[in-house]
């Protein structure tokens, strides 16, 4: 218990816990705090023009399909493989195979699609420094024989052949070909969800889980890099190898030091939340205890998954080497977040999105694969605390000395 | 024998110290036609992969200036050295810009090359988001004796303007992305204040 305190003590007094500290705060309230300028009532809620995602196979399937085929006329594809724009022109190889992927979808032939793009109007929309025919397609018939899963089985294929992140990705389907305006009725549905189900507070935690998780997911790894290294910069680390406390002992300490002081800031700013939400919803009773289990499923594993990480790689390699682990990483999950940010939570999702008070259905539908990530990213956090705890018991023998690439100790380095 | 003294500190610091950061940096500029798309893309689209991704070789070059030094009793070793310190410093940081400025050059020519919309103002733009990070992380990494920390603050920087973008209003670092470059100029001017501030600081208060 005093190694424990002690291993607090020490992160509250770092610099690098400041800056973190700092961050969380400023993280809530520039993008969180906005979002409680004023209550949600029936009266206010239509100025947050909800959309719908009716994901009906009837509204997609033909729109998807005038989309492709217009796209294959054109030889020119929108894509946005890690979030960035490209735009893809196939070899006539890889377009012949969206050919025959359009004439299993539609009741058209070869000839027929030719006949159709001879047919069709042309307008000119500029592609990056290119002004490209558009093909002007509408009510390419559908194949009688085809079924949904069929035709995301073949969308799939399209996505692949175009190197992903194209609008046909099977799981992007249904946003980018049926999402529309919702209904009065249907937007009070969702009041009423917010109200009843959610109890209010627990929409808002989402929301704030959502923003934090942002960070949460990166920053943890810059203090649990400077708690590892500073026993090399103070020259403690012979000194602390000759003591009889063991290697789990020890790293199991100071990974939970390290993911108790970093909950603190974060529990601070649902303190200051929920505050806020029990004084603007007076006379309603906000469900703050939901609101802080959903919170903390969901942001409990990205800090502790982000802080082992920061650990395990700045004994195996260095500090530089896990951030820059990490911010890869996390880069990667954030270019690569499906739009809308909600109801695309999978089983592997690392910074789970859901950006609005609303759309409790939808969070709900992925809510098993949202406690399954959590739960991998909670087991992957503690199995890289346990490979720290085997680096480190093989540093205190003398038997290894971390991994460099660069040096007199590099592993490149011919030994005599 | 200033030439000499320089041409030496060179050699050493990029053979024990700063080898792998700079090819981290080249990496950065090699990779980064093979995930994001640089052909054909227009002056806006263009500047998408600059500021995004070429602007992180600032951090990558600028960062680490004081590493080799974060140790106490190495930095005192080197201050009884007759060769001023602040000037392996100055070195250093100028090594860094100079290779900032050819690979944001070699990335914008390669842009070019495949017919994307690049200009004379996409690569001082770019260079000057790279020099902002990086100054900030200079700066901090300075003022603290921590290069975790260096990387801390400039990685913070990138990541709120990744989330808040316009609202930083003179300080977003990926203005060219909206089509606008007067934020660059600022940028620019914070970037100096920030490298000069630290030398200020090593000379004024702890006399170097």
């Amino acid at each position: 218990m005093m190694l424990f305190i002690r291993e607090c003590k020490k992160i509250f007094h770092s610099l690098t816990f400041i800056i973190y500290f700092a961050a969380v705060i400023l993280m809530f309230f520039t993008q969180f705090w906005p979002a409680m300028d004023e209550p949600v009532t029936s009266s206010t809620i239509d100025s947050y023009e909800l959309a719908k995602i009716s994901g009906e196979p009837e509204t997609i399937m033909p729109k998807a399909l005038d989309s492709l085929t217009g796209c294959y006329f054109s030889n020119t594809y929108r894509c946005y493989p890690y979030g960035l724009f490209k735009a893809v022109h196939l070899n006539s190889r890889d377009n012949d195979k969206i050919r025959d992927c359009i004439t299993e979808m539609s009741s058209l032939n070869a000839d027929e699609l030719e006949e159709l793009k001879a047919a069709s109007s042309i307008s000119h929309v500029k592609v990056g420094t290119n002004e490209l025919e558009s093909y002007n397609v509408k009510g390419v018939p559908l194949s009688e024989d085809i079924t949904y899963e069929r035709f995301r089985e073949i969308m799939g294929e399209v996505d692949d052949i175009l190197g992903g992140g194209s609008d046909y990705r099977p799981d992007d389907l249904a946003y980018k070909f049926s999402q529309e305006p919702m209904t009065h009725e249907e937007i009070l549905e969702q009041y009423d969800e917010f109200m009843e189900k959610d109890h209010i507070a627990i929409a808002y935690g989402r929301l704030f889980s959502d923003y934090l998780g942002i960070i949460l997911a990166v920053i943890p790894v810059f203090v649990a890099a400077a708690l590892v290294t500073a026993d090399k910069r103070t020259k403690m680390n012979e000194l602390i190898y000759s003591r009889r406390i063991s290697s789990f002992r020890l790293v199991f300490t100071r990974f939970a030091a390290l993911v108790l002081t970093m909950v603190i800031p974060v529990l601070l700013c649902g303190a200051i939340a929920s505050a806020r939400i029990m004084y603007m919803y007076k006379g309603s009773t906000p469900d703050i205890a939901g609101a802080f289990e959903v919170s903390g499923k969901w942001l409990l594993p990205d800090i502790m998954l982000a802080a082992a990480m920061g650990m395990f790689i700045s004994e195996l390699f260095s500090a530089g080497m896990a951030i820059l682990v990490q911010f890869a990483a996390w880069f990667m999950c954030m270019m690569m977040t499906s739009m809308p940010l909600y109801g695309h939570i999978g089983r592997f999702t690392f910074i789970c999105r859901h950006n609005s008070l609303f759309y409790r259905s939808e969070f709900m539908k992925h809510y098993s694969d949202f406690i399954f990530s959590r739960i991998f990213y909670t087991a992957a956090a503690l199995a890289a605390v346990l490979l720290t705890v085997f680096v480190y018991e093989l540093k205190r023998g003398g038997k290894f000395n971390g991994i460099m690439f660069f040096g007199k100790d590099s592993i490149f380095r011919h030994k005599t | 024998m200033a030439l000499c003294f320089s041409a030496r500190t060179v050699y050493s610091d990029i053979r024990h110290n700063f080898l792998p950061h700079y090819l981290l940096a080249a990496a950065i500029v090699v990779i980064t036609p093979l995930f994001f798309s640089v052909s054909e893309l227009d002056s806006r689209q263009a500047a998408q992969p600059l500021e995004m991704i070429i602007s992180l070789t600032g951090t990558v070059l600028l960062t680490p200036v004081f590493m080799p030094e974060q140790n106490e009793s190495i930095r005192d070793l080197i201050r009884s050295k007759k060769a001023p310190y602040l000037l392996t410093c100055m070195i250093r940081l100028l090594i860094g810009l100079l290779l900032l400025a050819v690979l944001t050059g070699i990335s914008v020519l390669y842009m070019k090359k495949c017919h994307s919309q690049v200009t004379f103002r996409h690569f001082t733009g770019t260079a000057a988001s790279a020099m902002a990070l990086g100054s900030i992380g200079f700066f901090t990494a300075g003022v603290s004796n921590n290069v975790i920390i260096g990387y801390m603050a400039s990685l913070l920087c990138y990541i709120l303007n990744f989330i808040a973008r316009d609202k930083l209003s003179i300080f977003f670092i990926f203005s060219m992305m909206n089509g606008s470059y007067d934020e660059k100029k600022w940028i620019f001017v914070l970037s100096f204040a920030l490298i000069l501030s630290v030398f200020m600081y090593f000379k004024l208060i702890r006399k170097y």
